[in-house]
């Protein structure tokens, strides 16, 4: 069900998704956000079935919290993505339907970063953009050729905004809206998308 | 009566007192004495990239563990013994009391930084993780049925990347500042701190960051565990003591810390001091060389790493 | 890892069942490789990570570290070369600490082959696994079920036919280190463009009794041609209905736990019983 993406940019990362929430073709729902945040810089984007969606989200929100009690800090990105791959790899014969994304921005070295992940934990680390969710494909083609190195933020926001509108726009299973996150250093600035309604 | 309270560990004495644990620190008071000493940490170092990060350490500063090997005998092989040990590329640890049990919280430490923390996070766990993590196994020791509490205490030194909290009563604005400046113009480095991370830095507040840099804890056998700039364990720690508080410096560079150790140990010491007879372990700038591969972007040499015969000879001829 | 957790098993089982289809995995369609040549061993491997006919990723990592000296290439499911490798490594490094001798290729095998009989070929890793210890040099093969083969050259993965045949067509058996190299990079060419399960660039791990060099995208025979022209929007393209910033000094308002200032930090929490 519909699709979180990320994207990289200039000392910023962008992470955005739809909001229609579908069983097959009937439209439950155009206010379900898939994003969900984990500490000042640290994003994750959840794609697939719904109750996993909201399961794995909690479980995360779990996690992380107990890791922040326990270490008396946030987590870093690179450090969400690791925890995401291993409770994902433990279900690996039973695994939860969902393809995540992290994006975030490292607090310590200041780098941005993104990865991406198969449902059994694989990461995939990118350089420029991760896409997941029905509308995958369509994104990777949408990213391949609007994605430029060095993208400043309000760049990065129109190029993440328009990849996206454009996939959903030929996805059947997507859109009703969409929200767009760009972290950045010191901010994070959240907007939510004029979208196609049908 | 106070009798029928020393077998049983799970019975507290009417007086509150937990008589085995106290036995056990008795049994860690007649053990060699070990000593670990904390030396200047770098002042400024958050932004910097990881290569510059290590040229600017370059071996100026860390931690020392050092113990006596003591041999009961002259039949005794000492090389087949080690008393100072890595637990993880970043963390060391050394011990006075019973060396068997020693060994034992040598092997949990090192599985327990893997099961419970690499295996997870794919990184070695923070010194304090570590610690609390081994602490935890001699608690369990103090309150579990059929088991005696662990007859030694522990010196565990470490590393953790990350930015590292202004030094205490320094002026951080000043110098601290000016070096970073430095720093960042002579590896041309674009990355500058960004204002908030200059505000956390004044402020003495890192925001919930990893406080990186070095940290030495004692652990005990009731499973208490205290952060030091420097202490001694065992037989003579109290004398140690007295004379680290003397020694004990905030800038001690890692030189002038093996250096004051090996002076303390001196004190205590019984027998000769060489190679042979010294064992010390340092934390300091990341050891390359001991990585044993090349090529894999952002991969970095242990921190901690245990000197040779021959340099602690060299450091004795120094003293 | 202490095990698997199978509890979504049977839901899953029944999701199926009602027509839900499975979820992908990331497979490395691959080719892998590996010879050994006078005085050591060499492994190299293409980079595409591929999910179902899509290009997962076009530059992922198939060359595992197990030790300084050990290194593994992995094709097959992606998740379970990677976790299955990392799994070994760690195993393997406890036992190195606590021997306090440098780890063997052999152990190394027999650890992952012992490891992956026992899921009776479920983790689909297919592993060649290469280093050199004080033994001498190794080169294995490790399927998925369990079974090895110790051999000279070897390859794995998609592409393992054209990269044999690389191999069946220019190895000898004396070769230098160099001669190693060129034709394991050869033998990866060969999956690249032969086979569409392998792609993008060449990464090698060439392992000598004094060091291991991980050679990261050694030939990148594919690198994509700068765009002459870019498709930047121009600022205020999207249309934005709705728009909320969150600064970080604002978010430290609504943070409940405060570190304390250097002056105000004598709160005695807990008496310290260190002498006590």
């Amino acid at each position: 069900m519909a699709n979180p993406m990320s994207i990289i940019g200039k000392n910023a990362v962008a992470i955005a998704c739809d909001l229609r929430l579908g069983l097959q073709a009937l439209t439950v729902s155009n206010d379900f956000p898939k994003i969900f945040q984990y500490g000042p810089d640290v994003f994750l984007g959840l794609t697939g079935l719904a109750t996993d969606v909201q399961t794995v989200s909690d479980l995360f929100r779990y996690k992380v919290n107990l890791y922040r009690l326990r270490e008396e800090r946030d987590i870093s990105p690179q450090t969400m993505a690791n925890l995401v791959s291993t409770s994902l790899y433990e279900k690996r014969f039973g695994p939860f339907f969902v393809n995540p994304v992290v994006a975030g921005i490292n607090r310590t070295t200041g780098e941005p970063f993104i990865c991406g992940f198969d449902s059994i934990g694989c990461i995939d680390f990118a350089k420029d953009f991760i896409v997941s969710g029905t509308s995958a494909d369509q994104l990777f083609g949408t990213c391949e050729a609007l994605w430029q190195p060095d993208l400043e933020a309000e760049d990065l926001f129109e190029t993440i905004s328009q990849a996206l509108l454009s996939a959903v726009d030929r996805d059947a299973l997507a859109g009703w809206g969409a929200h767009v996150y760009i972290v950045e250093k010191d901010k994070v600035t959240k907007r939510l998308l004029k979208g196609r309604q049908d | 009566m106070a009798d029928r309270y020393s077998f049983s560990l799970t019975t507290f004495s009417p007086s509150g007192k937990l008589v085995q644990i106290e036995y056990a620190l008795n049994a860690v008071n007649q053990g060699v004495t070990s000593l670990g000493i904390k030396g200047k940490r770098p002042s400024s170092l958050a932004t910097l990239s990881f290569q510059s990060k290590s040229n600017l350490l370059s071996a100026t500063n860390g931690i020392v563990l050092a113990t006596e090997k003591k041999s009961s005998s002259p039949l005794i092989d000492p090389p087949s013994l080690s008393k100072v040990s890595l637990i993880t590329p970043n963390i060391g640890m050394v011990y006075s009391g019973m060396g068997p049990d020693y060994r034992i919280l040598v092997d949990k430490a090192r599985k327990v930084s893997h099961t419970a923390y690499k295996r997870i996070y794919n990184e070695y766990p923070p010194t304090r993780i570590l610690v609390q993590d081994v602490a935890r196994v001699m608690q369990e020791a103090t309150q579990s049925g059929g088991v005696r509490p662990y007859g030694v205490s522990l010196l565990v030194a470490g590393w953790d990347e990350g930015i590292e909290p202004p030094l205490e009563g320094h002026d951080e604005t000043g110098a601290g500042r000016k070096k970073t400046e430095e720093t960042a113009a002579t590896t041309a480095s674009p990355e500058i701190e960004t204002d908030a991370e200059q505000k956390l830095r004044k402020s003495g507040k890192t925001g919930g960051v990893l406080k990186g840099g070095p940290s030495l804890w004692q652990v005990d056998p009731s499973g208490s565990f205290f952060p030091w700039k420097a202490t001694a364990i065992g037989k003579s720690a109290a004398s140690a003591k007295t004379f680290l508080e003397k020694r004990y410096r905030d800038d001690l560079e890692i030189e002038d810390a093996i250096h004051v150790a090996l002076l303390t140990l001196k004190e205590t010491i019984e027998g000769e001091m060489n190679g042979d007879t010294v064992e010390i372990g340092i934390v300091g700038s990341p050891a390359d060389h001991l990585l044993g591969y090349e090529g894999v972007e952002g991969a970095q040499g242990p921190r901690f790493r245990k000197l040779s015969k021959e340099e602690i000879e060299d450091y004795l001829t120094n003293l | 890892m202490v095990g698997f957790d199978f509890s979504n098993y049977n839901r899953n089982a029944a999701l199926h069942a009602q027509g839900v289809p499975l979820p992908k995995a990331t497979s490395t369609g691959t080719t892998i490789v590996g010879c050994i040549f006078d005085g050591g061993v060499v492994i190299a491997a293409d980079t595409r990570a591929t999910s179902g006919p899509i290009v997962a990723d076009k530059n992922c990592e198939k060359l595992h570290y197990i030790a300084p000296q050990i290194w593994c290439a992995g094709a097959g499911t992606a998740a379970d070369t990677e976790f299955t490798t990392a799994l070994i490594s760690s195993n393997l490094q406890l036992h190195a600490l606590s021997t306090g001798r440098t780890p063997r290729v052999v152990t190394c095998m027999t650890m992952l082959k012992q490891h992956l009989f026992r899921y009776q070929g479920h983790i689909g890793a297919y592993l060649v696994v290469a280093g050199v210890d004080p033994t001498g040099v190794g080169l294995f093969t490790v399927h998925a079920h369990g079974s090895t083969d110790k051999l000279p050259y070897v390859t794995m993965g998609s592409g393992s036919m054209a990269a044999m045949a690389v191999f069946e067509a220019n190895w000898k058996g004396t070769l230098t280190r160099d001669d190693a190299v060129k034709l394991c990079s050869e033998a990866i060419l060969a999956g690249i463009f032969n086979d569409l399960g392998s792609g993008s660039n060449v990464d090698v791990c060439v392992i000598t009794e004094n060091k291991t060099t991980l050679l990261r995208n050694h030939i990148k025979p594919n690198e994509r041609a700068q765009k002459e022209r870019n498709y930047r929007f121009p600022r205020g393209t999207t249309a934005v209905l709705n728009e909320k910033i969150v600064t970080r000094e604002e978010l430290s308002k609504y943070v409940t736990v405060h570190e304390l200032s250097s002056d105000d930090d004598v709160v005695v929490v807990e008496k310290m019983d260190v002498d006590g």
